[in-house]
C-alpha cells in the first residue's frame, strides 16, 4: 500500500481530469465520490487530501510516499523530497501586479513572501514586504501596499480588482514529489503508480 | 511500550553495542557536549547550535563524527577506531547517537565493520535488513566526464527530476535510462558502464558480502541517493528494517575515514 497526498482545490480537480484522460477510472472514480472523509482508497493506493502547503510536509515526514502539489508551494518553502516530475496540469505563474501607473514599488503584499523576497533581491530593488494569508488583491485597494506578488492563472481576478500585471516572475505547474526513503522501501508499488499515471514510460 | 521501558531499552541497547565495540578493538569515547566551533563548519553542520563566550565560538555537539574529528585534530592519538553512544542536539531537538568512526580505513575494514553492524541489528531485533541503499557521488563524476554533461545535471539527478532530465538529455541517453529505471535495476546498468572502476568494484564487494549473509535483502544503488550529512565524499549507505527511517547509515569522508551511525530513536532499533 502506498499513500498519495493530494492538494485540495483546483489542482485536485485537474488531477481527476488528468486521470480520466488516461482512463484510470479506478482512481478518478473514488476521488470524485462526494464525501467529507479526508482519505480514500483504491486498490493498493490510499489518497489523502491536504492543504497544498501540507503536502510536502506529509511527504518529507514519510506519512505520504508521493505528493501531488503545485510548484508554487515547493518554491516558497524548503523541504526534503525527491522532485520527481512535472505534471501536465495546474499551469499558471507568479506575477508582480498592482494598480496602473505605478512607477516604483515600495511596499508589496504577498502570501508567498520568500518568492517575493527572492524576486526583489534578484532585481536589486529595496521594498517592504507584508505577509498576507489570502485575498492579497485587497492590499493595494485599501492602501496597505502598492503592489502584490501572487499567482495569476487567467488574470480575471486582477482585472476584476482594477489591477494589472507588471512582470511575470515564475512559471508554476503541478509536480509529483516522493519521499526519500520509501522510494526505496516501497519501490515496486511506487513505480507501478508512476507508470500508471504516465510519469515514467 | 511505556516511557520507562523506552529509556531502559535504549540504554540496554547502547550498553550492549558499546560492549560489542569494546570486544572488537574500538576505543570508546565520551566527551563534553560543548565543543569549539569554527564557522566554516556551519556549511557541513547547518543544524548545529552555535554560540560565543569570551571571544570564542562554541557549538553544542550535533554530530559525533565532527566531535571525533575535532578531538583527533587537536590531540595526538595512535588510535584509529572509535566508538560512541551519547546525546546530540540538532536545531531544537536532542536525541541519542551511537556509532563508530575509523581513520586510515581500508576496504576490508569497511566491509568488516558493515557486517558487524548488520549482524548486531539483526541479532538485536530478530529481524533482517530488508533494504540496503548505497551510492558514491564520484559515480556521477564519471557520467559527467564520459558524456561531457553540464554541471547543472547534478541538481537534476540529486532531486531525481525525471521530467527535466528527459527534456535535457532525451529518452535514449544512458543517464536518463538509469534515473528513470526502477532503482533496484540501476546497479546492473551502472555496473555495465563503469564496472571496471575502483568505485564500482568496492560497491560490488559490499554487495557480494552482505548478500551472502542475507540473500533476501534488496540491494539498491541509486545515483540520486544522497546523505543528509554533507561531509561524506565517497561511498555512503543506509540500511532499513521495516520502518521508513534507516537503522544504519554511514560512509566515507576526508578521503581515509569511515563512519557508521546506529539509529536508536524511540528507544529501539527502527
Amino acid at each position: 500500500m502506498i499513500t498519495v497526498a493530494l492538494s485540495k482545490g483546483r489542482l485536485f480537480d485537474d488531477f481527476i481530469k488528468y486521470l480520466e484522460e488516461k482512463n484510470l477510472d479506478k482512481y478518478s472514480g473514488v476521488l470524485k465520490e462526494k464525501s467529507r472523509t479526508l482519505y480514500t482508497t483504491s486498490g493498493n493506493v490510499r489518497f489523502i487530501f491536504a492543504k497544498g502547503p501540507d503536502v510536502p510536509v506529509y511527504v518529507e515526514r514519510s506519512v505520504a510516499d508521493i505528493g501531488i502539489v503545485g510548484s508554487d508551494t515547493l518554491e516558497e518553502d524548503a523541504f526534503s523530497y525527491l522532485n520527481v516530475s512535472e505534471l501536465p496540469f495546474g499551469q499558471c505563474h507568479f506575477a508582480l501586479a498592482g494598480p496602473p501607473n505605478i512607477e516604483r514599488f515600495e511596499t508589496i503584499a504577498s502570501k508567498y513572501i520568500n518568492i517575493a523576497r527572492k524576486f526583489f533581491n534578484d532585481e536589486q530593488q529595496a521594498v517592504s514586504l507584508i505577509h498576507l494569508n489570502g485575498s492579497v488583491e485587497l492590499a493595494p485597494i485599501l492602501g496597505l501596499a502598492d503592489g502584490i506578488v501572487d499567482i495569476v492563472q487567467t488574470g480575471s481576478t486582477l482585472r476584476d480588482n482594477g489591477l494589472i500585471e507588471y512582470q511575470k516572475i515564475l512559471d508554476v505547474q503541478a509536480r509529483l514529489i516522493a519521499n526519500k526513503q520509501t522510494f526505496y522501501t516501497k519501490e515496486d508499488d511506487i513505480y507501478e503508480f508512476l507508470s500508471e499515471i504516465g510519469v515514467i514510460e | 511500550m511505556s516511557a520507562n521501558q523506552l529509556i531502559l531499552k535504549r540504554t540496554a541497547l547502547g550498553t550492549t553495542y558499546l560492549d560489542l565495540l569494546d570486544r572488537s578493538g574500538f576505543t570508546l569515547v565520551d566527551m563534553n557536549m560543548i565543543e569549539p566551533f569554527y564557522i566554516d563548519d556551519k556549511n557541513h553542520h547547518p543544524t548545529s547550535i552555535v554560540f560565543e563566550r569570551d571571544s570564542t565560538m562554541y557549538a553544542i555537539r550535533s554530530d559525533w563524527t565532527r566531535t571525533l574529528l575535532n578531538f583527533n585534530n587537536n590531540y595526538y592519538s595512535n588510535e584509529t577506531k572509535f566508538g560512541y553512544f551519547g546525546p546530540v542536539v540538532r536545531e531544537h531537538e536532542s536525541f541519542y547517537q551511537a556509532g563508530v568512526e575509523i581513520y586510515k580505513v581500508g576496504n576490508q575494514d569497511i566491509i568488516n565493520t558493515l557486517l558487524m553492524h548488520i549482524q548486531f541489528v539483526e541479532n538485536s531485533t530478530e529481524d533482517t535488513i530488508k533494504t540496503f541503499v548505497i551510492n558514491n557521488d564520484q559515480l556521477l563524476d564519471l557520467f559527467v566526464y564520459k558524456y561531457k554533461l553540464s554541471e547543472n545535471i547534478r541538481t537534476l539527478v540529486y532531486s531525481k527530476n525525471i521530467s527535466e532530465l528527459r527534456r535535457v538529455l532525451g529518452t535514449d541517453h544512458d543517464l536518463y535510462k538509469i534515473i528513470s529505471a526502477k532503482v533496484s535495476e540501476q546497479y546492473g546498468m551502472i555496473q555495465h558502464l563503469f564496472g571496471d572502476t575502483e568505485i564500482m568494484q568496492l560497491i560490488e564487494r559490499v554487495k557480494d558480502v552482505i548478500k551472502s549473509q542475507n540473500k533476501e535483502m534488496k540491494f539498491i544503488l541509486d545515483l540520486s541517493f544522497r546523505s543528509p550529512q554533507k561531509y561524506y565524499n565517497g561511498l555512503y549507505f543506509q540500511a532499513f528494517l521495516n520502518a521508513n527511517s534507516p537503522v544504519l547509515s554511514g560512509g566515507q569522508y576526508n578521503s581515509s575515514a569511515f563512519g557508521i551511525g546506529l539509529n536508536l530513536s524511540d528507544g529501539g532499533l527502527l
